[in-house]
């Protein structure tokens, strides 16, 4: 029997091995607990938390949500920087499905399709849907962006590194990296005139009044009755992003 | 315990210790008030220029615009849908009252036919068909490129504001 103290019994070994590897495997699954937690957040019900409605039955396309976004938040005029934009979406007689966004929609839309071959067609806008479980807060490697107590999701644009990983992230597409500033912005929700008791630009500038923006927690808000009167949906339900961007009228063709 | 387990145990208090100790030191001054982000980039966010004024803003001016607008089926637009951005006029007229405005300032006026399409253009998807039903009475939709295209006198194309009055059409 040896007294030398390094070695160790096979007995002692294997149950220090296994406490220890029990440890890291109780330790690697709490990761997979934080996301489920993340991803199966009920939604807030107290205090102010904003909320966006879309009526597509009421969109005319004009744009001009579209150019009133880039004019307020001054996004660059390029066709390919939009935090606000409008789809244009026509399904064929044959099926065949046709998504047109000229400019995001800031010149107007000109139908390309002759009338007899149309089934059905309707425009889209589509911005930032300010998500309580946004995928896009949830990668960002250094809590550059992040939802607001109100529910408003922004991005702080001195702490962002520009490494795009929540412009992947994002299943609706509203995120863009600024050509100069190499940050990412997006729709902030016009905060800088909510502060001060202003409508966001797009939602003053619709002529249609298609869209609406409101406190989801007050019951008297112009949101709720129109998401209790109308059949409201979101996009991309199946991917539990927590979007609270309703839309009236929704086609299950638009993605 | 093992010398070495006891060194080790040492080796990794030290570090956290001292990364606690400098994380202090390196983390932003409003981080981690409201979660994972610094608080303050809300009020940074928020102190951004405005550009659109607003519905009512333009009317303690244009006062007897908006009183012939509110008769007419353009009652329900907004000023700067179709004017653009009016805050910087707004708030220069109010300054300088009696001041003409620099070329900057003033708004644009959109009288060219393309400008009346970008809306009233007929299109498939403006017109709201549900089922067996066509509604056009959300918006009056017209083709403009027969629409009283040319005039038959002067050959050239017209505008639509040579025949409709935009504040009241």
């Amino acid at each position: 029997m040896n007294k030398n103290k390094d070695i160790i019994s096979r007995r002692k070994f294997f149950t220090t091995g296994s406490i220890i590897a029990g440890g890291v495997a109780v330790a690697s699954s709490l990761a997979v607990v934080d996301g489920l937690l993340f991803a199966s957040e009920p939604p807030r019900r107290k205090g102010k938390w904003y909320g966006i409605g879309i009526d597509i039955n009421r969109c005319i396309g004009c744009g001009k949500c579209a150019k009133a976004c880039k004019l307020e938040n001054k996004v660059p005029l390029d066709p390919f920087y939009f935090r606000s934009w409008v789809e244009q979406y026509t399904i064929k007689n044959d099926g065949s499905i046709i998504v047109q966004s000229p400019n995001g929609g800031i010149d107007g839309f000109t139908q390309t399709v002759p009338d007899e071959e149309i089934f059905k067609s309707f425009f889209v806008p589509k911005m930032c849907n300010h998500c309580y479980k946004s995928p896009c807060t949830q990668v960002c490697p250094v809590g550059a962006t992040f939802e607001t107590p109100d529910g408003i999701v922004l991005i702080d644009e001195n702490y962002c590194i520009g490494c795009r990983y929540c412009v992947q992230a994002c299943p609706y597409g509203c995120r863009y990296v600024h050509p100069e500033k190499k940050t990412v912005e997006k729709c902030t929700l016009c905060i800088h005139r909510l502060k001060k008791g202003l409508e966001p630009a797009c939602f003053e500038i619709c002529p249609t009044e298609a869209r609406i923006y409101g406190d989801l927690n007050d019951p008297e808000s112009k949101l709720n009755s129109f998401l209790k009167n109308h059949t409201c949906m979101v996009i991309k339900p199946h991917l539990n992003t927590g979007s609270k961007l309703f839309y009236n009228a929704l086609s299950s063709e638009v993605r | 315990m093992p010398k070495y387990i006891r060194r080790l145990i040492i080796a990794f208090a030290v570090f956290i210790t001292l990364f606690l100790i400098v994380q202090q030191f390196l983390k932003p001054a409003s981080f981690g008030e409201l979660g994972h982000f610094r608080a303050k980039a809300i009020d940074e966010t928020a102190a951004a220029e405005l550009q659109y004024a607003g519905r009512l803003n333009c009317s303690s001016c244009h006062d007897s615009l908006r009183i012939l607008k509110a008769e007419g089926l353009h009652n329900m637009l907004a000023c700067e849908v179709c004017h653009g951005p009016g805050l910087k006029h707004a708030l220069y007229a109010d300054r300088f009252k009696d001041v003409p405005l620099p070329d900057s300032l003033t708004l644009q006026k959109p009288v060219e036919r393309k400008d009346c399409a970008i809306c009233h253009q007929m299109n498939a998807a403006r017109t709201k068909i549900l089922f067996d039903t066509v509604d056009n009475s959300l918006i009056r939709q017209v083709n403009a490129l027969e629409h009283n295209y040319i005039s038959k006198k002067t050959k050239k194309e017209r505008k639509c504001i040579q025949c409709h009055n935009p504040h009241q059409p």
